[in-house]
């Protein structure tokens, strides 16, 4: 998952992303000002937005509005300093998905994130059994059948990804966007080999595989095994 | 404290002086009363004993006496008189009386006197009358001179009299209860402006400044000056009131950032276990963080002790401007060759400026540390002292990108966004300048910053010298303008 943290304190914004990256495990983009706020935004290739109100050349309301009148539906989670209902109900009127006061606390921070980007995708529960899959978000572990398999970060990234968006063909270029930040030099070669570790890590036991290869398409996870649960 | 009543004191004032009038008139009118029905009751008795004088007859008698005849007179039976001939014998008297006193019949004039008979009040008239008997045809008759003395009582004047003051007293009295009522209903309306005005004054609360002032009271000429007055100092405080108000928001706005990004740093820590290594360099950050919310808490400290100064009345000082700029000067040195940056420093001799010299240290160091922040490497940065005929000019200018246009009249707000170092996270507050500016104000000078984006800004300062009042005005309206890019 990757995340978009609009603060114009680089302090705050430098701790939130560590929190995000080592926690969760999402790929983090900051940026300093309203201005750069939205240009990224624009991209579509974030899963969440924490927006800071008060920024330099464009408040965080205004990057909001522009954001929904553009049908950008990514999910917002507004981080303010100024607490009182009249805000508050602008804030969600303006189309916030949920709003944090400053100053707050990291895990929740991280839960709330980790709601919104779940609703964000049509689900609601933290845990996603797909077949004979079970993938918990909150422990970050995977089980097939009942047996725990061991994935490196990024397979687990990938997985995650996928179990968000069951039957939906997902291409290279769209796990590219959604798992890796601008720190990252990425080339399509590295997704292919995760995959494959992926599969290999996934067929241990078993002898149907759930994620299927569409050729110059991307990937797909299979929801219904024959034969399966 | 005991309170009172305008309309009361106003109503009683009205009443006491109308009821002095009314006891005068009262006075007045029974002395009148008493005149006039004294007169009336003496011409009465005029009347009668001039009747008793028809009265008296020839006696028919060889010794040509007269006598008193009192067949056809009618006179009321409480009323006694007696009839006496020129030698004094008694012609004739009422039943009910011994005679008149001795001593008052001795005078040879008609008079009247007051005496008491039978316990009742009498007023007696003495008449000298000269009374012709018998005329006949032949133009004869003898005169007969005659002393009647007739008294009625008077006791019916003087119940005239107390009936006249009955009637002015309750007159006067029923007058006195309608000018209390109908002085209190006038009062009533005539001061329900006022009680318009306390009414709308009444609802001015904290939450609630505006003072709209009724069109009664406005229109009142005794009221309007009390209402514009209200509505002004209501105005002045509402716009104290919410700068506080702003001040207090900023403020916990910035405390809260200052807060979330230590406690973050320090959950972050905590996210999970680390080497010694990382937690050192955490515990780092965190001191950083730290000294940060610190620095804020410290200014905003400053400011607001600059603000509360500046409603004050004395002004500090004098002190010496070029000294405190120079003492600055040499304190930044360092940090200024640690970033390649060249502080130049001149002054035209000392400049006193009614500041105490801890405000000149703060104004100018806050005005050198943001020029060398926005100051890039290789470049100069110049503060200069000049003293006027009656001002002092402190000028401090960088060659740095300058401030954005549009940010420029805000730059000396309070956490003012337009002051970059905040994004630039160069350690600033966004106090710095306002700091400045409360300090300048206080002294009764001006400040301006002027900028040409991309080639640097220049702070200028301009400030009365001590002790001459005279060109603060002119200091003002001169730096009125600003140069724009």
């Amino acid at each position: 998952m990757r995340v978009l943290v609009v603060e114009d304190e680089v302090r705050l914004a430098d701790n939130l992303a560590a929190a995000l990256r080592e926690g969760p495990g999402f790929a983090v983009d900051c940026a300093e000002d309203g201005e750069v706020g939205e240009q990224l935004a624009r991209q579509g290739c974030y899963d969440l937005i924490i927006l800071d109100l008060m920024l330099p050349k464009v408040d965080g309301l205004t990057v909001l509005r522009h954001m929904r009148s553009r049908d950008n539906s990514t999910p917002v989670l507004i981080l303010t300093a100024k607490d009182g209902t009249a805000s508050t109900i602008e804030l969600l009127n303006a189309g916030a998905d949920d709003y944090l006061s400053k100053p707050f606390d990291l895990g929740e921070l991280i839960a709330r994130a980790k709601a919104l980007i779940r609703r964000g995708k049509g689900a609601s529960h933290p845990v996603f059994a797909i077949a004979d899959i079970e993938v918990n978000t909150l422990e970050q572990t995977v089980r097939r059948a009942g047996r725990v398999i061991d994935l490196s970060p990024t397979e687990y990234r990938i997985l995650e990804y996928m179990v968000h968006r069951p039957r939906v063909i997902v291409s290279k270029r769209e796990l590219l966007e959604h798992l890796y930040d601008y720190n990252w030099e990425h080339h399509s070669n590295v997704i292919e080999a995760h995959i494959s570790n992926l599969r290999k890590k996934l067929m241990a036991d078993s002898d149907q595989q759930p994620v299927e290869t569409l050729r110059g398409r991307g990937y797909r996870l299979v929801a219904d095994l024959e034969g399966a649960g | 404290m005991k309170r009172h009543s305008l309309s009361r004191r106003l109503i009683s004032s009205v009443l006491l002086i109308e009821l002095i009038f009314a006891v005068a008139v009262i006075a007045l009118a029974a002395a009148y009363e008493r005149h006039a029905q004294l007169r009336s009751f003496d011409i009465m008795l005029e009347g009668r004993a001039d009747s008793l004088l028809g009265a008296v007859q020839d006696a028919e008698d060889p010794a040509d006496n007269v006598m008193l005849d009192r067949t056809g007179l009618q006179l009321p039976a409480e009323d006694v008189y007696e009839v006496r001939d020129s030698g004094g014998r008694l012609l004739g008297g009422s039943a009910n009386w011994q005679g008149p006193d001795p001593g008052e019949t001795d005078s040879t004039g008609d008079h009247i006197y007051w005496t008491r008979i039978n316990g009742r009040h009498y007023r007696v008239l003495t008449l000298h009358g000269l009374r012709v008997v018998d005329p006949d045809d032949k133009g004869g008759g003898k005169p007969r001179h005659v002393l009647v003395v007739y008294g009625a009582p008077t006791a019916q004047v003087w119940h005239q009299i107390r009936n006249a003051i009955v009637f002015f007293s309750l007159s006067n009295f029923v007058l006195l209860l309608v000018t209390g009522v109908l002085m209190a209903w006038l009062l009533h309306r005539g001061l329900a402006p006022m009680r318009e005005l306390a009414t709308e004054a009444e609802r001015i609360s904290i939450h609630r400044w505006s003072f709209q002032p009724p069109d009664s009271a406005v229109e009142t000429r005794e009221l309007a000056p009390l209402a514009s007055a209200l509505s002004a100092a209501m105005q002045r405080l509402e716009t104290s009131f919410s700068q506080q108000r702003r001040f207090v928001s900023d403020a916990a706005h910035e405390l809260k950032t200052a807060v979330a990004v230590v406690k973050s740093s320090l959950q972050l820590l905590a996210m999970r276990q680390r080497t010694t290594e990382e937690y050192a360099a955490g515990i780092e950050v965190s001191l950083v963080d730290c000294e940060r919310m610190e620095e804020i808490v410290a200014r905003m400290l400053t400011l607001a002790r600059a603000e509360h100064l500046t409603t004050g009345q004395q002004s500090a000082g004098p002190s010496d401007l070029a000294a405190a700029a120079a003492s600055i000067a040499q304190q930044f040195d360092s940090m200024a060759e640690l970033r390649w940056v060249t502080l130049k420093f001149t002054a035209d001799g000392p400049a006193l400026v009614p500041l105490s010299g801890e405000e000149c240290a703060l104004l100018c160091s806050n005005l050198l540390l943001n020029a060398l922040q926005h100051s890039p490497p290789r470049t100069e940065v110049k503060m200069s002292v000049q003293t006027e005929l009656n001002s002092v000019e402190l000028r401090i200018e960088d060659h740095g990108d300058g401030v954005d246009p549009a940010l420029l009249p805000h730059v000396f707000e309070r956490f003012s966004r337009g002051d970059p170092s905040r994004s630039r996270n160069t350690g600033g507050t966004g106090l710095g300048l306002a700091i400045c500016k409360a300090i300048v104000d206080k002294a009764g000078g001006a400040i301006v910053l002027e900028s040409v984006p991309g080639h640097g800004a220049a702070a200028i300062v301009r400030l009365p010298v001590a002790n001459s009042a005279a060109g603060t005005e002119s200091i003002e309206s001169s730096l009125q303008t600003t140069p724009s890019a």
